[in-house]
């Protein structure tokens, strides 16, 4: 009996201590396009119930994205088409963390979302609303945190928006000034634990990319910035590195490569050599090394991947996942079905993407 | 006024003879905007230090011109180093070893070659990897710290996620957490001994022997200094999942007992709130004498005292044990106080030893300091060596002792008491029992004194406070009162 009794506490013991806490926010819309609040905050891991009121003449809907998601979402969602209109204008990706329908004027609707600590955008994904009409929901238990509503890059203010192509610089973090192209290894999400961010040189903040060491890829790109490092490097190192900027791209797929026809062994990372500071990575699968360079395109959104591969006898080819808005196109080869079959013999690929 | 003169005048007659007056203690000026949480110390062949922070920047300093120039950037949460030669570096950092190689000589690292990651990862910021060290055949050893329950996994992990490592308190559900590993010169890394916590100090002894200290916690009931061979299992039990023909099941469901009787227990106690908190680096005095008396001695660092701790190494049939002594204890000189926070320890070829300060988010200090021998001031009356005897123990010191205060039987106190093993965080002092001393002898020479215990037992620590013990007729005065012996095994 007294060993049950154990064991009941033990499986207690593990169970969250904190109550579970019910928050309930109304948003409604106003003028041009707005969401009338455009900063949420709440406590971590509250269920959150949001009321969505539409006060205004035309339909919107009001979509909660994963942090650092909102412009993919509604890339993605303007790439529904006509399909549009019969899945309210969302799309059915991981980014959607919740969404209401479409909301008629003087409708309602609501959502509910439990969040962890975390900054989550939200958004109306009808077409051409998505860049204007938008906001933030932060969960946190250090709302004091929080930079002013003025300086805060996740809600729209279009005096600011001139501006802050200039404030990408990082503050004084090492002894000396981050140059781009850059690497951190450090802990990102939606990444393995193993993973490399690389902030690429460029206009309006620049590209980045995360590259995943564990699973040799590329995983997913943004602009606008680089990382922001404050809360991983606080402490012990639990909480993540953030993203600065929107992401644009994600690879949803697995690692890019098929080498020969059998059965694929786990890629191997070999690390890295810097090329004028950019990161050549260097992996290794079925005996066939590869080397990839990844560099940004010259203009607009995109990066330019260079491939380079260590001499075999074995069929090597690509393998993509589509995302919408998004274009590749190989050096050698033509992409059908997603796949590219490298010519026997080849050493060097180019696979460049753009948004 | 008279009664200050006084004081002033017996002061130049007598002075007080504190260690300080036998080492200094200077602070390493670092680059504006470092953050100097030291991760790894390492003296390249040219004489430069090679030092690894927190941030990820791997810095070279020349300490002739006091110059720092940045060598590698971008590392997550480096933790070690070792010079491999006067360009290339081994780094330890949490997904991986790296080779840094700087290929086309300009100072800078441009090769990042990944030398083993075959360890998994949960994404738990417990999950530290510590080392390397490397041994006289070439065998490269690291160590990799368990998860930490204060805290969750990622959803994506790297490695084999086995459920019966999530278990416990500090717990292992990715391959080799709580492991020493090897890797051997031809590139392979095999798990090397298991049933480590917090494994953030590894070294080797004057005769290559591994060891690694591990952090007081559950299933440590003080903090540790063990003697690592390979294949064995060293008491913190959720590691053993990783343990080839370990049966599937959660460690933690196997008896105390069966798990103490797979153990090895350590060679050296620090007991905890008396010697140590969070042990760290151990270094092998290998200056011949630059840095003082102690040559050939393991000296090993703590997070939370402002003082390293000697070891006084002891073989008993075969079976290593021996004690532990604080050194250069709360000490300073010239308003430079010795800090916390001493998480990494390297010789320099001067035979000043450096001390690489970090706090991560627990107590300690940011920095680096530089502990050096001020050569012509003597030396300091200290323990030398403490042996276990078939009734006793042999206390040798550095000098001869004063007869007097060396036969007098109030100088020596003894306490002996064990840890728990068990699942609990830590442990009390258990069985406290004051023991007696009988009888004292002194050696011709003055510097051995033996003295005689009633009824001394194994699996046990003893610990000796010494009283006021002088030489050269009361002008040295004793630098450390408290040494603490484990008594692993009896001598026959």
């Amino acid at each position: 009996m007294s060993k049950l009794l154990l064991i009941v506490s033990l499986l207690l013991s593990t169970l969250p201590t904190h109550a579970q806490r019910d928050t309930l926010i109304t948003i409604t819309t106003s003028a041009g396009l707005q969401f009338d609040q455009k900063r949420l905050v709440i406590k971590p891991n509250s269920r959150l119930r949001l009321i969505f009121r539409n006060k205004d003449d035309m339909a919107h809907n009001l979509v909660v994205t994963r942090p650092n998601s909102r412009l993919r979402v509604v890339e993605f969602a303007l790439a529904l088409g006509n399909k549009g209109p019969a899945q309210h204008h969302v799309p059915i990706i991981d980014d959607v963390l919740a969404h209401t329908v479409s909301v008629e004027p003087g409708n309602i609707d609501s959502l509910v979302v439990t969040l962890p600590e975390g900054a989550y955008p939200f958004v109306c994904t009808y077409p051409g609303h998505g860049s204007v009409m938008y906001g933030i929901i932060y969960a946190t238990n250090e709302p004091k945190r929080l930079p002013p509503l003025n300086d805060d890059l996740n809600i729209p203010n279009p005096d600011r928006i001139a501006e802050a192509s200039h404030q990408h610089h990082q503050p004084a973090n090492h002894p000396y000034a981050l140059t781009l192209p850059a690497v951190y290894r450090t802990f990102m999400p939606d990444c393995g634990p193993a993973a490399i961010a690389v902030g690429l040189p460029g206009s309006e903040g620049g590209q980045s990319y995360v590259f995943d060491a564990g699973q040799c890829r590329l995983r997913y790109a943004w602009s606008g910035g680089f990382v922001d490092n404050a809360e991983q490097w606080d402490g012990k190192g639990q909480r993540l590195t953030k993203i600065v900027g929107e992401i644009y791209y994600r690879d949803t797929g697995g690692f890019p490569w098929k080498i020969g026809s059998g059965t694929q062994q786990a890629p191997q990372f070999k690390g890295y050599q810097l090329v004028n500071r950019y990161p050549e990575f260097r992996y290794s699968i079925n005996g066939v090394e590869i080397r990839e360079l990844i560099k940004p395109l010259s203009t607009g959104r995109g990066l330019v991947r260079t491939f380079a591969f260590s001499p075999t006898k074995q069929a090597i080819t690509l393998i993509t996942t589509a995302q919408p808005g998004i274009r590749l196109r190989p050096s050698i080869g033509q992409l059908k079905n997603g796949e590219v079959r490298l010519p026997a013999g080849t050493r060097q690929f180019t696979l460049t993407m753009s948004k | 006024m008279l009664a200050s003169l006084l004081l002033s005048a017996l002061l130049t007659v007598f002075p007080t003879d504190t260690i300080s007056d036998y080492y200094e203690v200077e602070t390493i000026p670092t680059p504006p905007g470092l953050v100097a949480e030291t991760g790894g110390l390492s003296f390249l062949p040219d004489g430069r230090m090679a030092a690894c922070f927190h941030r990820g920047e791997v810095m070279l300093y020349n300490p002739k011109t006091k110059i720092w120039k940045l060598f590698a950037e971008g590392l997550h949460d480096p933790l070690g180093v070792i010079a491999i030669n006067n360009r290339e570096l081994l780094v330890i950092q949490r997904p991986e070893l790296t080779r840094l190689t700087d290929t086309n000589g300009d100072g800078l690292a441009d090769k990042y070659e990944t030398v083993t990651d075959q360890f998994g990862m949960s994404g738990n910021y417990h999950e530290f990897a510590f080392g390397p060290v490397r041994d006289a055949k070439g065998n490269i050893y690291i160590s990799l710290n368990t998860a930490s329950n204060g805290a969750g996994i990622r959803d994506e992990v790297r490695g084999q996620y086995d459920a019966l490592g999530r278990q416990g308190r500090m717990y292992a559900c990715v391959p080799y957490r709580g492991w020493v590993m090897q890797l051997t010169p031809d590139g392979k890394l095999k798990p090397y001994a298991c049933g480590f916590r917090s494994p953030n100090g590894l070294g080797f002894d004057a005769q290559g022997r591994l060891f690694v200290t591990d952090n007081q916690g559950d299933w440590l009931g003080t903090s540790k200094l063990f003697h690592v061979e390979e294949g064995k299992f060293y008491g913190h039990p959720t590691s053993l999942v990783w343990r080839p023909g370990f049966p599937d099941v959660d460690p933690l469901t196997l008896s105390v007992k069966s798990l103490d009787s797979m153990r090895t227990v350590e060679s050296i106690a620090f007991p905890h709130e008396l010697m140590a908190h969070s042990p760290t680096q151990i270094v092998l005095d290998n200056t011949g004498g630059k840095f003082g008396p102690f040559a050939n001695q393991l000296f090993v660092g703590d997070m939370d005292f402002a003082h390293l701790l000697r070891i006084l190494p002891d073989e008993v049939d075969g079976q290593i044990q021996g004690a532990c002594v604080p050194f250069y204890s709360k000490a300073g000189s010239k308003g430079v106080a010795m800090r916390i926070g001493n998480n990494r320890l390297a010789f320099a070829p001067d035979g000043s030893l450096y001390l690489g300060q970090t706090d991560h988010g627990w107590l300690g200090a940011k920095g680096i300091q530089r502990l050096r021998y001020k050569a012509g001031s003597g030396v300091p009356l200290d323990i030398m060596a403490m042996k276990l005897t078939p009734n006793g123990f042999n206390l040798t010191f550095t000098q001869p002792i004063d007869e007097a205060t060396a036969r007098d039987l109030t100088n020596y106190n003894f306490r002996s008491y064990y840890y728990e093993y068990h699942r609990a965080y830590g442990s009390p002092q258990m069985d406290v029992q004051a023991v007696p001393v009988s009888s004292i002898q002194l050696s011709a020479d003055r510097k051995t004194v033996s003295l005689t215990l009633g009824g001394l037992k194994s699996n046990r620590i003893y610990e000796l406070t010494l009283g006021n013990l002088q030489a050269n007729n009361g002008q040295k005065k004793l630098m450390n009162h408290l040494v603490c012996y484990t008594l692993n095994r009896l001598m026959k």
